[in-house]
């Protein structure tokens, strides 16, 4: 890599990185006013300062509710325009730079665990997601299902019940909160963990990346962490390092 | 007209700060009751608390009645029995709860002379058919929520046992009893149950529209849930959640039974089993998967130099 070349590579447009910022937003606002209602006891009463924090029970669970919607039509939002863009061919699909798992990605695991064990020499080589990052963004598909429905059934019940045949009413209540609010806590743990440690932790990273502000990496990280993508971007359009590109 | 409030308040100020006048009568007892400690052994072997804390008294709501007007006759005891006159109606509703009133029977039945209405619905409640049918001594009965009769407060009052942030613990009492729960036939678990309930979770962290027992079971005319006449009744339940939750229906009502998830309802119970078992997997995977690649990271950092290498082949 020469000097004089700009070194940015876009990885994230403006809408993405709004998508982000609005789901990040709402996912810690829902997990911080969740938390007290699964985890009530400490804050006994009006003692509890996590709750008071929230401005009490009731503006917490307004707070939660609303933060709730928001992430569902963010959700919404982020399908729409994922769909307009393979729509109109601004984004095609390709092996290399999919989010959708592809046989590569079972390969890809299997030879980064040989990698950690010292049994294989080299480290997987990536496309645009690394095999985690997709299991993170199909996470939120699989919370967006769970949580979301879940909780608009729970937040609206007096509408939600026309939608339960009567032969369900004896279980589905109680398998609406179990499931709300066990996936919610996978959510947090997950989040905590792999998005945490894989996007701040991690030395190359700490503590955190701009690229989630810029939307930009730099050629270098580019290509140390997707080479695959670099080479494609390559061999479409030689001379692409030097210039920046809407993906 | 400054100096006029500044006098009012002159004057006024100590006669508003002072406590509340106490009725003559009980002046003459306090003198004695006041100052006594401990407990009296009667003939029939219970035990009568012989302190008034007289403070306390004058400040509960019944701070301005004499003794007397409940403490109608002393049978057992060295005092003399100051008037004697106990209408029929009095006797006989004293007998009808002896076995819950070991002390003064006819002062416990006294409560209906001023609060005949509530003392009625009481009676044909599930818990006053216990006591004054049933001739239980282990139910509920006035005081048994209320408090001492010296010292109730106003249920508003953040101290009273039935205030709302105290009337769960006040219920709890019986109802998390096992020896109660088996002998009446009941749920082993209802309290346990409401408070993992979206209500009782709320009600936890303070939330002040939620309901506690008393919202959906009623007070003083409770009833058992099975009998037609109890809110939480499959007549009435639609009527009762509609109060909160406008437009309920038979679908919606049937979320809350207060029964543990057991495997005879195996969709929840099996459910919560598999999101555990899936929690935890995942759990473990992302946990290895982030020490691997962390101790892999430094493992290369110290060991292996050449790593750019391997990416760029």
């Amino acid at each position: 890599m020469t000097n004089e070349k700009p070194t940015e590579y876009l990885r994230f447009n403006l809408v993405f990185r709004m998508q982000h910022i609005v789901l990040f937003i709402t996912f810690f606002l829902l997990a911080f006013t969740g938390w007290s209602l699964k985890y009530p006891e400490p804050t006994l009463q009006h003692a509890g300062w996590w709750i008071r924090l929230w401005g009490g029970a009731k503006s917490a669970g307004i707070i939660h509710k609303a933060a709730g919607v928001t992430m569902i039509f963010v959700f919404v939002w982020h399908v729409l325009y994922m769909l307009y863009l393979l729509g109109t061919g601004k984004t095609k699909f390709n092996t290399t730079t999919t989010i959708v798992p592809v046989p590569k990605d079972v390969q890809d695991a299997v030879q980064n665990f040989l990698y950690f064990f010292g049994l294989g020499k080299t480290k997987p080589r990536y496309g645009r997601f690394t095999y985690l990052q997709k299991f993170d963004y199909w996470a939120v598909f699989w919370g967006m299902g769970i949580i979301g429905l879940s909780g608009l059934a729970l937040a609206f019940p007096t509408k939600a019940q026309y939608l339960f045949p009567s032969w369900s009413v004896n279980w589905i209540w109680e398998l609406l909160t179990v499931l709300h609010s066990d996936e919610a806590l996978l959510a947090i743990v997950f989040i905590l963990f792999i998005h945490f440690y894989d996007e701040h932790l991690k030395w190359e990273k700490f503590p955190m990346s701009m690229l989630w502000i810029t939307g930009k990496m730099s050629m270098e990280e580019f290509k140390h962490e997707h080479p695959l993508e670099y080479e494609l971007e390559l061999k479409e359009n030689p001379g692409f390092a030097g210039k920046q590109k809407n993906s | 007209m400054k100096t006029f409030l500044s006098v009012l308040i002159l004057v006024l100020g100590p006669v508003l700060l002072l406590p509340p006048p106490v009725h003559a009568d009980t002046l003459t007892c306090l003198v004695c009751h006041s100052a006594m400690k401990g407990k009296l052994k009667t003939e029939k072997g219970s035990f009568i608390e012989v302190n008034v804390d007289e403070e306390r008294f004058s400040k509960s709501v019944h701070g301005m009645i004499g003794c007397t007007t409940c403490h109608k006759t002393f049978k057992e005891n060295p005092h003399e029995t100051p008037r004697g006159e106990v209408s029929q109606e009095l006797t006989d509703l004293a007998g009808r709860i002896s076995s819950k009133a070991e002390v003064d029977p006819i002062a416990y039945a006294a409560c209906s002379e001023c609060h005949g209405d509530i003392y009625k619905a009481v009676s044909e409640s599930v818990h006053g058919i216990n006591i004054m049918m049933k001739k239980q001594s282990d139910g509920a009965f006035c005081l048994d929520c209320h408090g001492s009769p010296h010292y109730i407060m106003p249920a508003k009052n953040r101290e009273s046992p039935v205030n709302r942030w105290n009337v769960v613990a006040t219920c709890s009492e019986c109802h998390e009893k096992e020896t109660i729960a088996k002998k009446y036939n009941l749920g082993t678990q209802i309290v346990e149950k409401y408070y993992d309930s979206f209500h009782g979770k709320k009600y936890k962290l303070g939330h002040p529209d939620v309901p506690t027992c008393v919202n959906c079971h009623g007070a003083h005319d409770i009833k058992k849930w099975d009998d037609p006449a109890s809110p939480v009744s499959w007549e009435r339940r639609i009527e009762t959640c509609g109060k909160c939750h406008p437009g309920a229906n038979k679908h919606f009502v049937a979320s809350i039974t207060h029964k543990p998830i057991g495997k005879d309802n195996p969709i929840p119970y099996y459910g919560e089993k598999m999101l555990i078992i899936l929690t935890i997997s995942v759990f473990i995977f992302i946990v290895s998967h982030v020490c691997l690649d962390a101790f892999t990271e430094i493992r290369d950092r110290v060991l292996r130099k050449n790593k750019e290498k391997s990416h760029d082949k």
